[in-house]
């Protein structure tokens, strides 16, 4: 084989890494992963995703304290959140981001957060970000619902207007639980929005 | 004093703002500008002056754009600032010396998010290397420093002699 065959296979590969790690969320359909790992709550219990599980599934929001996106969000989530305890989904919000990268994201605040916001649902420490890895999550406010056997049936954004809650067209997360909490099979099951990139801790 | 107040304040220090006021662009406009004919290679950035790994990499950015100008090398470079924002992208473009036309994203974060790439999550920072055709040689969402950029321009300046 020719040496510049050769040199152009490393290019090759490294292109492919580079898109899977940006496309690698968990696909529709598949389990959840990582459900068994204890995360510290901010009131001090150890929670999974499996203890967040609720009835007619559960809802694991990736968010933070610092992003300027996850607090134009955070008041919706809270009460999206708060109303699918309600419905019989269990909820669990986590923050995987390094608090050496923002010290916002630190254990402190985010208790002060879940405290001042009243978050009626665990908010946990992903200590290694590993959670988030392997959900494939990259930004903040990220979304995932899993139906009551652990599978993903929407993954995305909280709705289709981040700055502002008035102009919403589209509630795409409130919409997917309903249809979960109804048995109804969820019409919009993957979008994007712009957000903060998840700060990975090495 | 705000972030954006005292990015603006830094900025009239400075003498009047050198960065002509972003344009509204979506999607398709920001392809049409990779696409358009000149470039060796295009680096496409996509950030916001709310977003601090954004901000912390621009020198590294602008860095690159300027060392491989000569080699055919165009930036373009997209805030997602809310339209309210504009004056304080601007103001923070001239603080860092941007003296060139750049993009602010219109209409919804799906359509540009798709449109522009459909493996991009829609994170940010987002950087992408074009090749003088146009095509996608790679993108990543996460802010780098100034010898990682300018790898993988080189990658798509002359792929074949890169090792």
């Amino acid at each position: 084989m020719s040496s510049r065959f050769r040199l152009a296979i490393p290019l090759v590969l490294a292109a492919v890494a580079s898109s899977a790690f940006a496309g690698g969320a968990l696909p529709i359909g598949s389990a959840a992963p990582s459900t068994d790992v204890k995360m510290k709550n901010v009131d001090g219990t150890e929670m999974s995703i499996a203890d967040a599980k609720g009835a007619k599934g559960t809802l694991v929001v990736f968010t933070c304290n610092h992003c300027p996106f996850a607090k134009m969000w955070e008041s919706r989530i809270v009460e999206i959140g708060n109303a699918a305890a309600q419905m019989g989904i269990g909820v669990i919000a986590i923050n995987a981001n390094d608090p050496a990268a923002n010290a916002d994201d630190g254990y402190e605040a985010m208790q002060a957060r879940a405290k001042d916001k009243g978050f009626q649902f665990p908010y946990v420490v992903d200590a290694t970000s590993g959670v988030a890895r392997s959900f494939g999550a990259t930004r903040t406010p990220e979304v995932f619902v899993l139906d009551p056997s652990g599978k993903v049936v929407y993954h995305g954004a909280v709705d289709d207007n981040a700055q502002d809650p008035a102009k919403v067209d589209k509630s795409y997360l409130k919409d997917a639980l309903d249809a979960l909490a109804a048995g109804r099979d969820v019409a919009v099951k993957e979008t994007k929005s712009i957000g903060c990139t998840i700060k990975f801790r090495s | 004093m705000s972030i954006a107040q005292a990015i603006l304040l830094a900025a009239t220090l400075q003498g009047p703002a050198a960065a002509p006021p972003p344009v509204p662009a979506d999607a398709a406009a920001v392809l049409a500008e990779v696409r358009r004919p000149g470039a060796a290679a295009v680096l496409v950035n996509v950030w916001a002056t709310w977003c601090a790994p954004c901000r912390e990499e621009f020198p590294d950015l602008l860095h690159v754009a300027r060392d491989f100008k000569d080699r055919g090398l165009r930036l373009v470079l997209v805030s997602v600032d809310f339209e309210e924002a504009a004056p304080d992208a601007r103001a923070f473009l001239a603080q860092e010396g941007v003296d060139f036309p750049t993009f602010i994203r219109t209409g919804k974060d799906e359509a540009f998010v798709d449109g522009l790439e459909p493996e991009w999550s829609g994170a940010i920072p987002a950087t992408f290397v074009y090749d003088a055709s146009g095509k996608l040689v790679r993108f990543w969402e996460t802010k780098a420093s100034y010898p990682v950029i300018k790898k993988r321009v080189l990658e798509a300046l002359h792929p074949k002699e890169d090792p």
